[in-house]
């Protein structure tokens, strides 16, 4: 009975003792994961990169079957929606050319400005493959990977909007954070009015915005842009509406993650921000009309005397500033340079200064040498 | 000679199901295909036979499963490494401290106890997420989490039952 008992309380100890170490082992895990995001980024692409092939089959018939369910519902109003496309279809070739006749209005102001090019943004058209909604998390699949260039940070769009950024690039597949996701931040702007604000997921359907600038006022119906701010993302990519929920201004995203079927992943490439090359229109002579000056060979530096070595001369300064950089680095002493080349009776360069030397530039200027000028002759 | 090798492997086997159900139900919760376009949170079948067979059959479910099943979901999931390993150490915590408890319940009173064990491991992923981003995260998904959970229970503790009675088989120490 007692032995019984004691065998049970061991056991009971033991039990406590595993139960303590698994919850470090979890706390070790939470800290690693803190300190090293990517630590299960690796196995996350890899795995994602086995199944799929998997989730490719499995998603097709469901598409499929998505497509039937939502055909069926739209056929009873197939002749309302068929007006309301047409209607919209005449509304936007309308915008389309505005759109048309400003984009190249503001290509020629570009041209006229000599502005800096836009950066580049290339993109990859990828089929989502699979959804994760948890409760902490909402996360996307699309089949294109490292192999498509697709790189992690990367903006991912569908036709209306910005969906989210690329955060685990595998060989073939690629991991979506969404812009709903409590991890996902993204710098936006609000216009009118180039606010600049933060949009912040906190798994709520719309996320937060959070203005940086203090006494910024947002309105209902202002448009929520990408800032481009970190060149992380390119700028100008639709997000959202604002809109406010009562305790906080939030965005409505345009992008419907839960239906988009094929996005976009877009590479943004900056290019090296170089300045226009000078010509010689550029020059001041020729925009006033002057020809430009002819270019002649640089004057042969007079001959010099050799002076004796104990006698510091103006020429040497004259010497030290024009000589080359290397020249220039050989000359230069310090402290204990000062002192061997004293120990060694070498004489100083006039622009080293000895400690304790009053600067040259606050020196009294040297007598005027004792000879008189050409002219006064 | 047969029946000996069969029988061992038959008891091995049924040794590895409550973890081997713990991480095919992770797989299959984080398969990321929604069938209710995101509105729903997938469920943690991951958790149901952490708390079921930690309750039923400690030996066959120790904590370092539950730990590793935990580390699997979280590897599965996509978000935080470690924190559904904590929820799933926590919950079996809570359930080993409350077996008698909770090993008694029947029907509706099984399922209010895996709801209980459910929100303590909800309530610590919560708190670790809150902690390790420094900001709460909306609630709304987590109540949704819960309530899927729980609904997902019924059918998930008729297979459990199902497969502790004809597989598993009782605990030694219930003789």
């Amino acid at each position: 009975m007692v032995s019984g008992s004691l065998r049970a309380g061991r056991s009971r100890s033991s039990a406590q003792i595993w139960l303590a170490v698994c919850a470090a082992l979890a706390c070790v895990l939470i800290f690693l994961g803190r300190v090293q995001p990517t630590l299960f980024d690796r196995a996350r692409a890899y795995a994602s990169d086995r199944v799929a092939p998997v989730l490719e089959a499995i998603r097709t018939p469901l598409r499929g079957a998505e497509q039937w369910g939502g055909s069926l519902a739209e056929v009873f109003r197939v002749y309302q929606v068929n007006l309301k496309l047409k209607d919209e279809n005449a509304r936007l070739r309308k915008w389309q050319n505005l759109a048309l006749s400003l984009d190249q209005r503001l290509k020629r102001y570009q041209l006229l400005l000599n502005a800096v090019p836009d950066p580049e943004i290339g993109s990859v058209t990828a089929h989502v493959i699979g959804r994760a909604s948890r409760p902490f998390l909402n996360t996307m699949i699309v089949d294109a990977g490292r192999r498509q260039l697709i790189k992690p940070g990367e903006a991912v769009v569908d036709d209306r909007g910005m969906i989210g950024r690329i955060f685990v690039a595998g060989d073939h597949t690629s991991w979506v954070i969404l812009l709903t996701d409590l991890n996902s931040r993204i710098p936006v702007s609000i216009q009118p009015g180039n606010v600049q604000a933060m949009l912040t997921g906190d798994n709520s359907g719309a996320p937060l915005l959070v203005v940086s600038a203090q006494g910024a006022r947002l309105r209902y119906g202002q448009q929520v842009v990408t800032s481009g701010d970190g060149a992380l993302l390119p700028a100008g990519l639709a997000v959202g509406k604002v809109y406010w929920d009562g305790t906080d201004f939030r965005a409505a995203l345009f992008a419907d993650a839960g239906r988009s079927d094929d996005v976009r992943v877009l590479d943004l490439t900056l290019r090296a921000e170089k300045p226009p090359t000078l010509t010689a229109r550029d020059l001041p002579v020729t925009a006033a009309g002057l020809p430009p000056l002819k270019q002649t060979p640089p004057a042969k530096p007079a001959p010099t005397l050799p002076q004796p070595q104990t006698q510091p001369e103006p020429t040497a300064q004259a010497t030290a500033v024009a000589a080359s950089p290397p020249a220039r680095r050989d000359q230069e002493c310090d402290a204990n340079c000062l002192m061997r080349r004293e120990l060694s009776g070498v004489a100083l360069d006039p622009h080293i200064r000895r400690l304790g030397q009053t600067p040259m530039s606050q020196q009294p200027p040297p007598a005027p040498p004792d000879q008189t000028s050409p002219d006064d002759q | 000679m047969y029946d000996s090798y069969g029988g061992s492997f038959a008891r091995f086997f049924a040794t590895l199901l409550p973890f081997g159900m713990a991480i095919i139900g992770s797989l299959l919760a984080n398969f990321p295909i929604s069938f209710t376009d995101g509105f729903l949170p997938a469920p943690l079948f991951g958790l149901m036979p952490v708390y079921y067979f930690g309750l039923m059959r400690p030996d066959l479910m120790p904590v370092w499963t539950a730990l590793l099943a935990g580390a699997f979901e979280d590897l599965l999931s996509g978000g935080a490494p470690g924190v559904w390993a904590m929820a799933f150490v926590a919950c079996y915590l809570f359930a080993d401290r409350q077996r008698d408890t909770l090993a008694g319940l029947a029907s509706f009173g099984a399922i209010a106890g895996f709801a209980a064990a459910l929100m303590v491991a909800v309530t610590t992923a919560f708190a670790l997420v809150a902690v390790y981003y420094w900001r709460l995260p909306h609630v709304a998904p987590v109540a949704a989490t819960l309530a899927a959970n729980v609904l997902w229970y019924i059918p998930a503790l008729w297979l459990m039952n199902k497969t502790q009675r004809q597989l598993v088989g009782p605990l030694r120490g219930d003789f």
